[in-house]
């Protein structure tokens, strides 16, 4: 059994390993993450004072304080016209940037392109005072257009009206550099991909290096360490989810086992439909039926509407504190245990029938033993080994009406977490999630196996 | 199929109820309601249903900014149905192609030459470089169209010129003529089993915070995850076709593989799948309005029973904003998986004997 188990965890290592990579490489691959949408947009800053610009700086500077600057794999392919593929951010402002992008996607050779920006730069601060209207919008146009054709002429115009002479000296650099770029220049270069390799200097490699010492990184929205976070929330997950699937388990079993038998008759046409119609609304509408019927002034107010508890100044007794939590617990406990008690209800009571058709079971009823008896220790002990595939695959959905119930009333546990990590773009987070969803689901099905083993001898005998 | 319109009652009103909701959402544009889904009644907001007067008849209230929650519901019906019964489609098709190709060709039944092989490899990576990340980042740049053009020529000039090569090499190579096993049903396995490390919903939710929020995408996501099941299914069916005496013989007689999957498996296929279609269109259109409620993954603008209902949490005694809505939502669902258990029991009888 010990091998067994070690086989089991040691496989599901290289699988954790998977998923963590393509959930870290696709958060990263796509653009907009918690920053952009936080600090460039014009609508979250909207009683801050600071202009376009204090918000790029702020940008950068959190970028380059999570790391998000560095190239995010080992190897990357780029277009051969790439500049930011080989040294990123060398430009003084985003407009130089984009234009520098674009020519030398346009024309095919960064280090001109480049070499360009420089001299429209210096041609600016040679305007000793600040120009006049006439020359700023053809500074403009020298700045954000990427034809060389255009660029020209308003260079030539400028050298021909300016009447300082180190503007001019400084106009016709320009236009030397654009006559560079326009002899130097290979216009399908950007055709060509080009591979860079960037050693472990990398996102990826120190993400996955302090991922193995157990650090997950810091929330892109708390600034808070990810593993404190995921602890916090399991902690407030874990009972309700044992607490519910506990009842829900207990109430199938039992209410399988009386519809089984024979005078349960009455109860079963009765039940089986309503837990079909049960099956049929979805989860979240329940959550809120419930919340709009039992927690609502306006109807009937037996529960508290949101959240775990009051803060209360004296310690309380631990009996006290459990009678809080179950009074706050009772409404998305009593959601959790009816969205799962149809399916698990229908599983069981199959298996149950299947059980009671069996051919043990007519040797027991043969041998007169009472029908309570048949059911306890013959019927329920075979039907196990299904219920315990029922058990291990149903774990997901027990997780799914998690999520549901948790933002519904509240509550601060894994479910909410994932539901805000979602909304906010929190890819750290998220990642940690993931992984913790897939720990427990690969955990199940380790126990599982025990329970097969401990449910069947046989199997047991298979293992070794 | 007849019998059961006429012997179950059940059967009857919950198809009978599918037809009426279908006819209505097609005709739904030309219908004479009262008021626009999106359209803002700032003096009747959060009115309560049968309450209306004669110029402002809500007759099943409003939300908290004034939508009419009838002409929501309706239009909401819309876009569940639009979304869900393709995306099912597509995603029935994509797990028909696969679990069919997996159940019938095996580990070992599909074998390709070589050079095929190679040279479906390299046009899916030139597919991926020229014909997506290339133009993507063109739009990006605002480049213009004459450098996307330029890459997707080179998209398709490419692994002709590839073909070319490889044929002109062919008589002389050895290597290129050696036949190879292409593991199909392994693949789809490994697929299967890495989609479902962690729980759908999960996966959707965190594929769909990667992305901008588009109804399109979202489809996309959904097509790409849901396709597990429909491929499992068939897969088993095909297997168990294989089989089959008649299978057999329609292989003995020199049927070739397309004939085969086209004329025998498929016929025989439908069935399950078709009861798996409309309990999945039942669990999509929860999925749908759950995404919707929590505003994930949809753009807010959105018409759909999960943003009607969404509305609740804030006024929980607006009881209105949920009953109605989610009983619409909830019979839908019902309906459907009553279609599909009544269907499941005339394919197991048929499977049976």
């Amino acid at each position: 059994m010990g091998p067994y188990i070690l086989k089991r965890v040691l496989w599901a290592i290289p699988a954790l390993w998977g998923l963590a990579t393509a959930v870290f490489l696709l958060s990263r691959l796509l653009p907009g993450t918690f920053g952009t949408e936080q600090i460039l947009q014009r609508e979250g800053a909207y009683f801050s004072k600071g202009s376009e610009t204090d918000r790029k700086a702020a940008y950068r500077e959190y970028v380059a304080r999570t790391g998000q600057d560095l190239p995010l794999f080992y190897l990357s392919v780029n277009p051969k016209s790439q500049a930011s593929a080989i040294t990123p951010h060398l430009t003084s402002s985003d407009n130089a940037q984009e234009q520098l992008e674009k020519l030398s996607w346009r024309y095919g050779s960064p280090a001109h392109a480049q070499a360009y920006i420089a001299r429209v730069e210096a041609l600016e601060k040679s305007f000793e005072t600040s120009a006049d209207e006439l020359f700023r919008a053809k500074l403009a146009l020298l700045r954000t257009n990427d034809h060389i054709a255009p660029l020209q002429q308003t260079v030539k115009e400028i050298i021909a009206i300016a009447p300082q002479p180190q503007v001019r000296a400084a106009a016709a650099k320009v236009l030397t550099a654009l006559q560079n770029l326009k002899q130097q220049q290979q216009p399908l270069a950007f055709l060509l991909p080009q591979w860079t390799w960037h050693g472990t200097n990398n996102q990826y490699h120190q993400w996955l290096l302090r991922a193995l010492q157990g650090n997950l990184g810091e929330s892109y929205s708390s600034s808070r360490s990810v593993t404190a976070i995921l602890l916090e929330a399991i902690g407030n997950t874990w009972w309700l989810l044992l607490c519910s699937m506990l009842v829900t388990l207990v109430i199938a079993l039992e209410g399988s086992v009386m519809m089984a038998q024979k005078r349960g008759n009455l109860l079963r046409k009765f039940l089986l439909p309503l837990l079909f119609l049960l099956d049929s609304i979805p989860p979240f509408v329940l959550a809120l039926l419930l919340l709009v019927l039992l927690a609502n002034p306006d109807f009937l107010q037996l529960f508290p509407v949101y959240g775990m508890g009051y803060y209360m100044p004296q310690k309380l007794s631990l009996w006290q504190e459990l009678m809080q939590w179950s009074y706050y617990m009772a409404l998305p406990a009593l959601c959790l245990v009816l969205f799962n008690l149809p399916y698990l209800t229908s599983q069981v009571y199959n298996a149950i029938t299947a059980a009671m058709q069996a051919d043990y079971t007519r040797t027991a009823r043969a041998k007169g033993l009472s029908e309570a008896a048949i059911v306890r220790s013959h019927v329920l002990r075979n039907s196990l080994l299904p219920i315990i595939t029922i058990l291990s695959d149903f774990l997901p959905a027990l997780v799914t009406g998690t999520f549901i119930v948790e933002t519904i009333f509240a509550i601060p546990g894994i479910g909410r977490l994932l539901i805000e990590s979602v909304l906010s773009r929190d890819y750290p987070v998220l990642t940690g999630i993931v992984l913790v969803v897939a720990i427990f689901r690969i955990a199940s099905y380790i126990v599982a196996d025990v329970a097969y083993a401990w449910a069947d001898p046989r199997i047991k005998q298979k293992m070794r | 199929m007849r019998r059961l319109w006429q012997q179950e009652a059940a059967f009857k009103g919950a198809a009978l109820y599918l037809m009426l909701l279908l006819v209505l959402v097609l005709l739904l544009p030309w219908l004479p309601l009262s008021y626009a889904p999106n359209q803002l009644d700032l003096a009747h907001t959060l009115q309560a249903p049968f309450e209306g007067t004669a110029t402002a008849a809500h007759w099943l209230g409003t939300d908290d900014l004034g939508r009419d929650v009838l002409s929501n519901i309706l239009y909401g019906a819309r876009t569940a149905f639009f979304i869900s019964v393709p995306v099912m489609a597509l995603s029935t098709l994509l797990g028909l192609v696969l679990g069919t190709s997996a159940g019938y060709f095996g580990a070992m039944g599909l074998r390709t030459s070589r050079k095929n092989l190679l040279l479906l490899v390299c046009t899916l990576l030139l597919l991926c470089y020229y014909g997506l990340y290339l133009p993507l980042q063109i739009q990006r740049l605002g480049l213009g169209v004459q450098m996307i053009f330029e890459s997707l020529s080179v998209c398709i000039v490419l692994p002709m010129l590839l073909y070319g090569i490889l044929k002109a090499l062919y008589p002389y190579t050895p290597f290129l003529r050696a036949s190879v096993a292409v593991p199909v049903d392994p693949a789809v396995l490994r697929l299967t089993e890495a989609l479902s490390t962690i729980p759908r919903f999960v996966l959707i939710l965190v594929l769909a915070s990667f992305l901008p929020p588009s109804v399109l995408l979202l489809s996309l996501i959904i097509v790409l995850t849901l396709w597990t099941g429909t491929a499992r299914l068939a897969r088993a069916e095909m297997m168990r076709i294989k089989q089959l005496p008649y299978f057999e013989a329609a292989q003995s007689i020199g049927l070739n593989g397309r004939q085969l999957i086209w004329r025998q498996a498929l016929p025989n296929l439908l069935g399950p799948v078709l009861v798996a279609f409309t309990f999945g269109l039942g669990g999509l259109l929860a999925l749908e309005s759950t995404l919707s409620f929590f505003n994930i993954g949809v753009p807010s603008t959105l018409v759909s029973w999960g943003r009607m209902i969404a509305k609740v949490r804030s006024n929980t005694s607006a009881w209105w904003l949920v009953v109605f809505p989610g009983a619409i939502l909830s019979l839908t669902i019902l309906a459907l998986y009553t279609c599909n258990h009544y269907l499941s029991k005339i394919f197991q009888e048929k499977s049976t004997g």
